[in-house]
């Protein structure tokens, strides 16, 4: 049994998603035709036994509710452990919430929640990376290693947006991290953090509580990259497929990478870890007389009565004869009308494409509509 | 005490043996419909949708699968503190124990429940029929009629009409006969086997008719007779919309493929997907489908986890099914868990759970003329093999 606390920060404090973000947290990003990005380190964190999970919120964050309510299915609404989201405290006399700037402030404002609970260990993770991983052995791994810290890392090579800055760790052949580099650019024979921690809570307290009299501002910067210094810090490869969110681009190849069943299965195959989300009860997915279909992922109330080749197709999306849809995210209750052609676009939710309107981006440069419009 | 307006008694013991081999190992309610549903899912969406959330379900055969499906109701927000879904078996008690022996015993062993809450209206429903219903609407007619009961009835042709247990009514609506299978039928209203008695009334028949050491226990032959007979108030409330009996292979099939029609707010057809009278059900964790390359679909309802390759034409595909490229599917039920092996042709047919229709292997043919075929739960067909049409593939040793 594993005996740990899980903690999911829900916004991206590193990464830029621009118009995917702008009412919604990376959290919230719908995925894969059903998904959202927390159902990953939600999923991945209750199948492997976790049961008190806090889920940290910022701002923009009543979508992201919705979706999760009471935590019914991942099984964790349950009598006294399960989910307990965080947000932000603020007094009724300051005009501007205090609204943390990054993950070592939201930790600091919750260490009321690190408190109450009595699990030995604390699991920390974001939102912004896509992967199905047993962190039991992980869990192993690390109290194995005797190690203060273990970070997740993946030697997968993403297409880095270079306006953000990502973390790196060089290993040594023990597993041991000996530097870490925060920086645009991937350096040469240096991992990916997937900024995935796990450490003693006590440990973890202490160093929230005697942070001003020590100075300590950043997790990275001064916490893990303290520990690093100090040779506390093991490393843990992430196993499968390793996607990572941090651009519009990379939303829209990741999303397509998914109609490659080698990453399909990797996220979605193993019975013992399905990746859980929101239940909609949309009634099963319809193909018309002439409806032309290929390689696609289609969810549940979709209504596909024209073409589509290469695309997510989220629920409910209706697709009339005489459209044609390719490589492209088409996300919930988006209708594509008669002799529309869509190509390299992500369309967000409840959007209208008229007859006959053709929009195309392409594969570096996505078109993208937000959500609600009408073209 | 805290009372419940409406109550619900779910009649879900029923074997369904002209389902077999379908019903071989679960409840007729549990039979699943429509690529992600079962049977019980319209009543029970029904009665969520219509604000009763208090529901009584009578189990009896194969209840082991039934009882999983249901758990504590949560798919159709009836996990409730007070009140919700409560699966009700036959019990044992003090002086004498006894199977249901009629749907009017079922609910006779069960008087205790109803009475825990108190209601004024009793909603007696069973898990036979495919169907959307306002059962409030129905109340609130029964109310205004000051009725003891009242009974759903729909409107059939008059020469299917001798199949059914028909009302005749006044201009009113007041049930002045009934009929079980009349030979002549006066009219049109057949009986949906859906109940709403006011308590009192229902209590008092259930007990009188428990004494009766002649009656079968049955609402259509003994309660709704006698009655009748005593001049009660019974009223005929008439249904307009989509109503199907799904106790036949043919009638389970024909069923299925209204659900493929895409109707647009048409009454009378089955619509699936309308926001404002969802079919709750219980989900699996399935990922969404895959289409792949070679797929070519037309016609046709597929659910979650699929990976489809071939050819489907007018087929209801159930969840986590694989059709291999170059299977061929027209005309049938494909159920959770069958895997279509390439070459093969499965044609109006149905294709119970986690079966294996191996390479080339074909099963059925034409439906212009044919009968059905069915291949029973778990079997595998070996490559190459033929099930003809209006063959039932029942057991292991055909494999």
């Amino acid at each position: 049994m594993i005996d740990a606390l899980g903690l999911i920060f829900t916004d991206g404090f590193d990464v830029q998603l621009d118009a995917l973000t702008e009412r919604r947290t990376v959290a919230s990003i719908p995925f894969a035709g059903r998904y959202r990005l927390i159902d990953f380190p939600l999923s991945n964190l209750a199948n492997s036994g976790v049961r008190n999970i806090g889920i940290i919120v910022k701002k923009n964050y009543q979508s992201l509710m919705d979706h999760i309510r009471g935590g019914a299915e991942w099984d964790l609404n349950l009598r006294f452990t399960g989910l307990t989201f965080l947000p932000p405290f603020s007094s009724v006399t300051s005009e501007e919430p205090d609204v943390y700037k990054n993950r070592l402030d939201a930790l600091a404002a919750n260490t009321s929640f690190l408190r109450y609970h009595k699990e030995k260990y604390v699991i920390m993770m974001g939102s912004d990376f896509i992967w199905n991983e047993d962190l039991e052995d992980f869990y192993e791994a690390h109290i194995a290693s005797g190690a203060k810290m273990t970070a997740l890392y993946t030697k997968e090579a993403f297409k880095k947006n270079p306006e953000t800055e990502s973390t790196f760790v060089v290993t040594d052949s023990t597993g041991k991290i000996t530097r870490q580099i925060i920086s645009n650019q991937k350096p040469d024979g240096a991992f990916y953090s997937m900024n995935t921690y796990i450490m003693e809570r006590a440990a973890l307290l202490e160093l929230l509580e005697s942070r001003h009299k020590t100075g300590i501002r950043s997790l990275r910067r001064d916490v893990i990259a303290k520990m690093i210094e100090n040779g506390e810090a093991n490393s843990y490869e992430a196993k499968g497929k390793v996607f990572h969110i941090d651009s519009l681009e990379a939303y829209l190849r990741s999303s397509l990478d998914m109609l490659s069943r080698p990453n399909r299965m990797s996220l979605f195959g193993n019975e013992d870890r399905p990746i859980l989300t929101h239940i909609m009860d949309s009634a099963p997915t319809k193909y018309g007389k002439n409806a032309k279909v290929t390689n696609s992922i289609i969810a549940d109330g979709a209504v596909i009565e024209g073409e589509v080749r290469n695309c997510i197709i989220f629920r409910n999306v209706k697709v009339e004869e005489g459209a044609v849809v390719e490589n492209s995210v088409i996300m919930n209750d988006t209708l594509i009308s008669r002799g529309a052609h869509i190509n390299y676009c992500v369309l967000d939710k409840n959007i209208i494409i008229g007859d006959d309107r053709w929009l195309s981006g392409y594969i570096t440069h996505p078109f993208y509509s937000k959500r609600s419009s009408v073209i | 005490m805290k009372k419940k307006k409406c109550i619900a008694m779910l009649l879900a013991g029923g074997q369904g043996s002209r389902l077999m081999p379908l019903t071989d190992k679960i409840a007729k309610p549990a039979v699943p419909f429509g690529s992600r549903y079962r049977i019980i899912d319209f009543p029970l969406s029904n009665c969520a949708n219509s604000g009763i959330d208090t529901v009584g379900v009578l189990t009896q055969y194969q209840p082991l699968e039934l009882n999983d499906y249901l758990g504590n109701g949560t798919p159709w927000g009836m996990n409730l503190t007070y009140g919700g879904l409560h699966i009700l078996p036959p019990y044992q008690a003090s002086e004498g124990s006894d199977w249901f022996k009629g749907t009017a015993n079922a609910i006779y062993q069960n008087i205790r429940f109803i009475e825990r809450y108190n209601p004024e209206y009793v909603l007696i429903l069973s898990g036979d029929h495919i169907y959307k219903m306002d059962y409030n609407a129905m109340l609130e007619d029964h109310i205004k009629n000051d009725a003891d009961c009242t009974i759903a009835v729909i409107d059939v042709p008059l020469e299917e009409a001798s199949r059914f247990g028909i009302m005749n009514t006044d201009k009113k609506g007041r049930i002045t006969e009934f009929e079980e299978k009349p030979k002549q039928p006066k009219s049109t209203h057949a009986s949906m086997g859906v109940y709403i008695f006011s308590t009192d009334k229902l209590i008092k028949y259930l007990i009188e008719d428990e004494a009766d050491k002649s009656s079968s226990n049955d609402f259509g032959k003994n309660i709704i007779p006698k009655m009748l007979a005593d001049g009660q108030r019974m009223f005929a409330y008439v249904f307009k919309g989509y109503w199907r009996d799904v106790g036949t292979l043919e009638s389970y099939w024909a069923a299925n493929m209204d659900a493929i029609e895409m109707p647009e707010d048409e009454p009378e057809k089955l619509v699936l997907n309308d926001p404002a009278w969802r079919i709750y059900y219980r989900h699996d964790s399935a990922r969404p489908q895959y289409i792949g390359e070679n797929a070519k679909l037309s016609n046709s309802m597929i659910g979650g986890a699929c990976n489809i390759d071939g050819e489907v034409d007018h087929s209801i595909i159930f969840n986590n099914v694989v059709v291999e490229n170059g299977a061929f599917i027209k005309d049938s039920i494909v159920m959770d868990g069958a895997v279509i092996k390439s070459g093969a042709r499965v044609e109006y047919a149905i294709i119970d759970y986690d079966v294996v229709i191996g390479e080339n292997a074909s099963v059925g043919g034409p439906k212009e003329g044919g009968a059905m075929s069915v291949v029973a739960k778990g079997i595998s067909l070996p490559a190459g093999k033929t099930v003809a049409s209006g063959e039932k593939i029942t057991k292991k040793e055909a494999e």
